[in-house]
């Protein structure tokens, strides 16, 4: 991930830091197992969730950072009460999910990975329908939605039924239908799966504008890095159905500790031998954890890579070797994510035919 | 979002307790008018709807309607008073309402399909408002072909002599139209059992389409009880369409026949309760 990604993730954090007792969501001991008693063999029971707990605090934009299949889908479905659990404790915004699911839902906004959104209807009436059903009186109904319809740029095209849309545009409309009743608690699950990078970018910062200024709390899947570290205060990465960490990304990072310092050497003559030369010279530095060849020099992992880049590059020069660029990354998620599973965090794309970057392109 | 109010204050009090009555039957009303507006928004779905029950009134008129006439003339048969299409307007009417239940379940399967069902789910109202107002939907657009295949008769009654007596003028017709309706209704909670069960069209579409006809013919709907082969009357009998199909065409032949009219709606409550009990049972599942 590029240097630039990371640095301008600042989330600004909640200003009045009124925390209630209760936390916004609170999770405990969280299993569902699918399948089985169907199933030919016990082999069939699939653990999609397997024993998390977590707590999200009112106001906070919380992350569940995962691969497909990682068990962030299943968890979200089962606090929106879309999905049953096999067993374990959850309480969203205040209420008990079993006995206050109605009273529950109220409070919160849903946005789902597959658009919710009713093609032969317009715009408008996807979010009039919407805001009905939460049982707003017509006139508060009517102000909301022509309010969502500018704040989400659909203004001209409300009148047009939303089979028409284009992909950018409906998952707005849809993150619309999941804010008319103003929740005071998100959902969203991958909701920048499928989206162009302009239009990520945007909804990204409609997010930030709905989390800092309106003090939504938010809870997000996400299978990308990149996302999970501009937007999400707290992280908790998910995998098989475990969260394998928790915590803010910088503290995430911070464990992994090892900033990453690429040297490029110029690719003459010779490139095979002193780039040996140099992997052996940077290894004698002391606050060097690790060093591997790359295809144009080598790269090297450090605590503290700035620092550390003034003594590696003096004793390059003693050695006589050449450097042509050197580069300072800090730690990313990804290799948190590598730390914590001993896998590389694969994204595997819904649409093939959309050009979404895997990594942060840097801004 | 445009308010500055910190916490507390906002987003709480609008959204009145889902318990009462006004806003339960508020959410069946959004239902249902959804599910109208959706078929007001395919043009083309919805000319086929009204264009079919006019379909199997010219066909059945005509083909049906000969033999008939010919059965009519045979020794010991005195000539009627009414043409076949009077025998067999009910039918029609019962007819048009059945394939309408049979596709009930498609938009069900649709709904699931794209997440729309998630948004009905999450919000924050009962299940069963959902079910039923699809089902009141559904029965509105189930009286409307029932009124224009009524309709459509009156007029070729007035304009080209045909012999229809609705004997029983615009109450009768009226409770037809009910009958219709309700047996439809009835009727779709096969359809949307099976979608729910198997979220699938294909299937949704086999299980009732292949349920349509022996429903229908293995009835009094198209031919009188005494007309139809000895094993058919006995099958027949246990046939809910035959109650209905009984019960209105003396509406239109010869008046109300408040018994047959009792069993009608006798057998349309002990359909309804079986079919749609299964499909609220597997509304209920969705998602355990």
């Amino acid at each position: 991930m590029a240097t630039a990604a990371s640095a301008a993730s600042s989330v600004p954090t909640s200003g009045s830091g009124s925390f209630r007792s209760e936390p916004m969501i609170e999770v405990r001991d969280l299993v569902k197992v699918y399948g089985g008693a169907r199933g030919p063999t016990a082999d069939s029971e699939v653990r999609a969730v397997d024993g998390i707990s977590f707590s999200v605090s009112e106001g906070e934009f919380f992350g569940f950072l995962g691969p497909n299949g990682s068990g962030k889908t299943t968890t979200m479905r089962i606090l929106t009460t879309l999905l049953g659990r096999t067993r374990g404790s959850v309480r969203v915004a205040g209420f008990d999910i079993d006995h206050d699911g109605a009273r529950m839902r109220e409070q919160i906004g849903y946005a789902g990975q597959s658009i919710g959104v009713d093609g032969d209807l317009t715009g408008r009436e996807n979010l009039t329908l919407m805001g009905r059903l939460y049982h707003l009186p017509g006139p508060v109904v009517r102000a909301r939605v022509e309010e969502l319809l500018q704040l989400l740029q659909l203004t001209e095209a409300a009148d047009r039924p939303a089979f028409t849309y284009s992909g950018g545009m409906r998952r707005r409309l849809d993150l619309g239908s999941a804010l008319v009743h103003r929740p005071k608690l998100l959902f969203l699950d991958e909701p920048t799966t499928g989206l162009d990078p302009q239009t990520r970018n945007a909804l990204w910062d409609y997010l930030r504008e709905l989390h800092v200024r309106d003090r939504v709390t938010i809870f997000l899947t996400t299978q990308y890095m990149e996302e999970a570290d501009q937007l999400c205060e707290r992280v908790a990465i998910i995998d098989h159905g475990r969260i394998v960490a928790q915590g803010t990304p910088a503290q995430l990072k911070a464990e992994v500790g090892a900033d990453s310092v690429t040297i490029r050497l110029p690719l003459d003559e010779g490139f095979e031998a002193r780039r040996r030369e140099a992997l052996e010279l940077v290894r004698t530095v002391p606050e060097v954890v690790g060093a591997a060849p790359v295809e144009l020099g080598v790269t090297v992992r450090a605590r503290n890579g700035g620092a550390v880049l003034v003594e590696i590059l003096r004793r390059l020069e003693a050695g006589h070797i050449a450097v042509k660029e050197v580069a300072v990354s800090p730690p990313t998620l990804d290799q948190v994510f590598l730390r914590h599973t001993g896998r590389e965090m694969r994204v595997e794309e819904v649409r093939p035919l959309t050009r979404m970057p895997r990594r942060g392109m840097g801004r | 979002m445009a308010t500055e109010t910190g916490h507390g204050s906002r987003l709480v009090g609008w959204a009145a307790p889902p318990s009462g009555f006004g806003s339960l039957v508020s959410d069946i009303g959004w239902v249902c008018y959804r599910s109208l507006k959706k078929l007001s928004r395919n043009p083309l779905l919805l000319l086929f709807t009204l264009i079919m029950p006019l379909i199997w009134l010219g066909m059945f008129s005509q083909t049906f309607g000969t033999v008939f006439s010919k059965a009519e003339s045979l020794p010991g048969t005195a000539a009627l008073p009414y043409d076949y299409i009077a025998v067999l307007l009910p039918g029609i009417a019962i007819m048009t309402a059945i394939q309408a239940a049979a596709q009930s379940g498609f938009v069900m399967v649709s709904d699931i399909e794209t997440g729309f069902m998630d948004k009905f789910f999450v919000a924050p109202i009962r299940r069963s408002s959902v079910l039923v107002g699809k089902l009141l939907g559904d029965a509105i657009r189930m009286a409307g072909q029932a009124v224009i295949v009524l309709g459509i008769a009156y007029l070729f009654t007035l304009a080209f002599g045909w012999k229809i007596p609705f004997a029983t003028g615009l109450l009768g017709d009226s409770l037809i139209v009910l009958l219709a309706a309700l047996f439809g209704v009835a009727f779709s909670g096969l359809s949307n059992s099976v979608a729910l069960f198997t979220k699938s069209t294909e299937t949704t579409m086999m299980v009732s389409f292949t349920l349509t006809f022996p429903l229908l013919f293995l009835s009094t709907a198209m031919v009188p009880l005494s007309l139809l082969p000895g094993w058919v009357q006995t099958f027949s009998m246990f046939n809910p369409v035959s109650y209905v199909a009984t019960a209105s065409r003396a509406m239109i032949l010869t008046g109300f026949n408040w018994l047959e009219i009792g069993q009608a709606f006798a057998a349309i409550a002990i359909v309804g309760v079986l079919l749609n009990a299964l499909a609220v049972y597997a509304f209920g599942r969705q998602g355990r």
